[in-house]
């Protein structure tokens, strides 16, 4: 089954701008963004991607073992974000950015971290898809966790900005 | 493939090629402006499209449908057909996804695509479509064609960009209340609508120029929207007055919010 974002030139650029800032302790910034659903042909789905949660300063917790770290108060801002976009199947994905070209891969942490606060997210959106997007430098890649599904790595991102980008998994091209 | 084959539009960017094969396109009517438009597109190296025409070819499209023969208008081939074998004459390896009905029909193939160009006839048709490119977050690009008679007769026309983030058809000024609830109206009386080569042709390229340069931004206009306006009897293309002369700066039709599926919530 294939799974294909999308998102806005205008939303991309803003995501990337605020995970670019430094900040003054974690070595990375990360983020949420809402998605919501769309059916494609063959039982596919498309996330659309609506808008860009930025994490304040404030919830970060200094942890020199990992990139970024963040506090209850920015996972129940997350949370929120499902509860009030729960009419609407509106999902929340975890994003952060990989300061490298090419393909991003999930690091042991990403796999070890991320995926202990999906189970949350889908308690609040059970209808919804909730998910991770690791962005680099010029590429991205999202793995989502349908309802009821296990996690799936999505086969496109693209941004429909100028230029249109389209972000595929290597093995499909 | 030939490495040369592109060698004359490298100039479009160092990594163009690989931008317009990974686009998906998608067009709309396969006539006398879509016929034009497939044909420009294969030529450039678009791989990937989705296209929809459930009309077949008769003797009255011969003077503008691009690729269709006498014997194409005696055997009755879908223009779906002409328009594939177009793609596949230069690019074997293309991806096409082709449908004889209205996009309506089966309107999910149009969602993945990153631009949609629409070549229909009426006002209605091109909100449709502008509709659900919006909500499936797809770059619209509209043309269209007539004649009109007041003191002489007048070749018109539009190229249209409308994107998600900026001004849609309404806001600048193209589609109107009054032009739809007019055509509305007329419905079923439409009569013959004026078309001919040469207009459609323009269009078409204007059409395929504005798809190219938001896959590969090589002008570096950052455009987003546009309506110009073709003249057939100066052979012109230009801005439109109306446009240029709105102070919309946003668009207040839709919001990048109301995307997907609709989803009936209960009050």
């Amino acid at each position: 089954m294939s799974i294909q974002f999308k998102l806005t030139g205008a939303l991309y650029r803003e995501i990337m701008r605020d995970l670019e800032r430094p900040h003054r302790f974690a070595a990375e910034r990360v983020g949420f963004v809402s998605g919501r659903m769309g059916s494609l042909s063959a039982g596919g789905k498309l996330v659309l991607v609506t808008r860009y949660h930025c994490i304040p300063d404030d919830c970060y917790i200094d942890d020199p073992d990992v990139g970024a770290r963040v506090n209850s108060e920015a996972i129940t801002r997350a949370m929120h974000a499902v509860y009030h976009g729960r009419s609407l199947r509106e999902g929340i994905f975890h994003v952060h950015l990989h300061q490298h070209h090419g393909e991003p891969v999930p690091s042991k942490t990403d796999w070890r971290e991320i995926p202990k606060i999906m189970p949350g997210f889908q308690a609040v959106g059970r209808q919804a898809a909730h998910g991770m997007i690791l962005l680099s430098a010029d590429h991205a890649v999202a793995w989502v966790w349908l309802p009821g599904g296990e996690p799936t790595i999505s086969d496109s991102i693209s941004v429909i900005g100028i230029p249109i980008r389209v972000f595929e998994r290597k093995a499909l091209q | 493939m030939n490495s040369d084959r592109y060698s004359r539009q490298s100039f479009l960017g160092a990594d163009s090629q690989d931008l317009i094969s990974k686009c998906t396109i998608a067009v709309v009517g396969l006539g006398g402006g879509g016929s034009h438009v497939v044909q420009q597109l294969a030529h450039i190296g678009f791989q990937r499209y989705v296209i929809y025409d459930y009309d077949v070819v008769e003797e009255s499209n011969l003077n503008r449908l691009v690729g269709a023969t006498l014997s194409d208008s005696l055997a009755e081939t879908p223009k779906l057909h002409l328009a594939k074998m177009t793609i596949f004459g230069l690019q074997r390896e293309a991806r096409v996804r082709g449908f004889s009905c209205k996009w309506q029909e089966n309107p999910e193939p149009l969602r993945e695509c990153q631009i949609v160009i629409g070549c229909v006839d009426s006002y209605k048709a091109r909100q449709e479509l502008e509709i659900a490119c919006r909500r499936y977050l797809i770059h619209y690009i509209d043309i269209g064609m007539d004649v009109h008679s007041k003191d002489q007769l007048v070749i018109g026309g539009q190229v249209i960009l409308s994107s998600p983030s900026s001004l849609c058809m309404k806001c600048m000024g193209f589609l109107t209340d009054e032009t739809l609830a007019r055509e509305a109206a007329q419905y079923g009386n439409a009569g013959e609508r004026p078309q001919v080569v040469w207009p459609n042709g323009v269009l078409a390229s204007t059409a395929v120029g504005l798809a190219v340069d938001l896959v590969t931004n090589w002008t570096r206009s950052d455009r987003l929207h546009a309506w110009l306006v073709y003249n057939g009897n100066e052979n012109t293309v230009k801005e439109s007055h109306t446009l240029r002369n709105r102070q919309t700066t946003s668009c207040p039709h839709f919001s990048d919010a109301d995307v997907g599926d609709p989803v009936l919530r209960e009050l």
